[in-house]
Formats: C-alpha cells, structure tokens, sequence
C-alpha cells in the first residue's frame, strides 16, 4: 500500500480523473473531498458489505414457509409497544 | 392502499404506517418507502414490505431481541439524515426503532445485521440503514434458534 502524508488542504490524483482532497483534521477524523467522473461509483468501503448483505437478504422470503407467504393474517407493526 | 406483492400476496396498507428511508438502502437506493408488518405464522419477524417493488420484502426483527443489550451508535451523517441532534444518541423505544435485517442463506443458521441496523424516528417514520462507525458487532450476528422458526 502506498503510504502519503498530507496536509488540509493539499490533493492526491488517482489517474488523471480522481481527486482526493484532504479538508480537515480532527481529533481522530479526517474530512475527505473525493472529486471523480460520474461513472465512478465513490463509497465509504463498509457500505460494500452491508450492499452485500442486503442483496443476500432479500432472498430471504421464499424460505419462510408457506403459510407466511399466503400473507393471509398480515397487519401493520407498531414500531413501539409489542417489539420484543 | 392495497399492495399487489409476490411474497405476501394481497395486503392493503395504510399510509400512516408506511416508514421512509429518504437515501434507500445500499443495494436498494430506489427503494424508499416501505410498511413494517407482522404475520401470526411468525410472531418474532417483522416483514418489511417495499412498496416500490412487490418481490421485495426483507425480514428484520428489533435488535433488542437479537441482543438484550444493544446500544445504538449512529453516525453523525445519519442522525443528519434522520433530522435528530448529532450531540447525542437516540433511545430506543423512545425516538427510535432499530431493526436488524434477517438472513436465511442457504444451508446455515439465520443471521442479522447488528452492523447496520434500521434506525427508525418514531415520530415521522423517517428512516436510515445506520452502519456502525465501530466494529462492536457484525453484519452477520447468529439468532438463537428459538427466535425463529423455519420450515
């Protein structure tokens, strides 16, 4: 891995479209300015996983059984009172 | 309304009861209104069903049912999103719901997402996938048997 140091306020190029811009230093954040074409998707790396995890439970349902799935008995659920 | 979906077949919905994630979730960034329910076949999940697309419904349970003890850690951006004060955390049960998302991959144990829990306002039903800035839990944290029942 390569390893820079900056300061706020200076830039890194990634190829000659991606712009990385160091905007502030906190305590124990650093505030980053990603400029980069559209068709290059930008993400906080911990979202990949999450994606991935959604994707996978969205299959979740035709696993249940078949009596879920009839939907019949189905109501709103409160979001405060009965949640376990 | 009433809600053609694959999963669960006819179900009207009232629109007070519809929750909104304004940003979607990673991986279903179109999908933004969804309605929480609850079937009496499997009285631990809740089903949260989209409204933009009728084949997709995710299974989620409270995060407190997973663990006991679960402590809210939203992210500043989130609590952004959410409209909340980013000087403090939100209770659950008092200005927020959190959901886990529940797995049933095939050929293993169900899992939810303590990682990323649905953190819900109870008092407009905005809601964000709010990812942990910590590693405290995983996306895929194993339920105890009992809490659901699969054929």
């Amino acid at each position: 891995m390569l390893v820079i140091r900056r300061h706020p306020g200076e830039s890194i190029r990634i190829g000659m479209d991606i712009e990385l811009e160091i905007i502030e230093c906190g305590h124990n954040r650093v505030k980053l300015g990603i400029r980069a074409p559209q068709h290059v998707p930008v993400m906080r790396s911990e979202i990949l996983e999450t994606r991935a995890q959604n994707l996978e439970a969205a299959g979740a349902m035709p696993r249940l059984s078949a009596k879920v799935r009839s939907g019949d008995g189905c109501r709103p659920a409160p979001l405060v009172g009965d949640t376990r | 309304m009433t809600l053609d979906t694959v999963h669960l077949g006819l179900i009207s919905v009232d629109e007070s009861s519809t929750i909104d994630f304004p940003e979607g979730l990673p991986g279903f960034e179109d999908c933004r209104r969804f309605v929480p329910l609850r079937h009496p076949a499997e009285p631990a999940l809740l089903f949260l069903q989209s409204l933009e697309r009728a084949d997709l419904c995710f299974l989620a349970t409270p995060v407190t049912s997973v663990r006991r003890d679960y402590g809210l850690l939203v992210s500043p951006e989130d609590l952004d999103l959410l409209g909340l004060p980013e000087d403090s955390q939100p209770r659950i049960g008092r200005e927020v719901a959190a959901l886990a998302i529940v797995s049933l991959a095939e050929g293993e144990e169900p899992t939810a997402n303590l990682l990323a829990p649905i953190v819900i306002r109870i008092d407009n039903r905005r809601a964000v996938q709010a990812i942990r800035p910590d590693q405290l839990y995983t996306c895929r944290e194993e339920l105890v048997a009992e809490e659901l029942v699969c054929s």
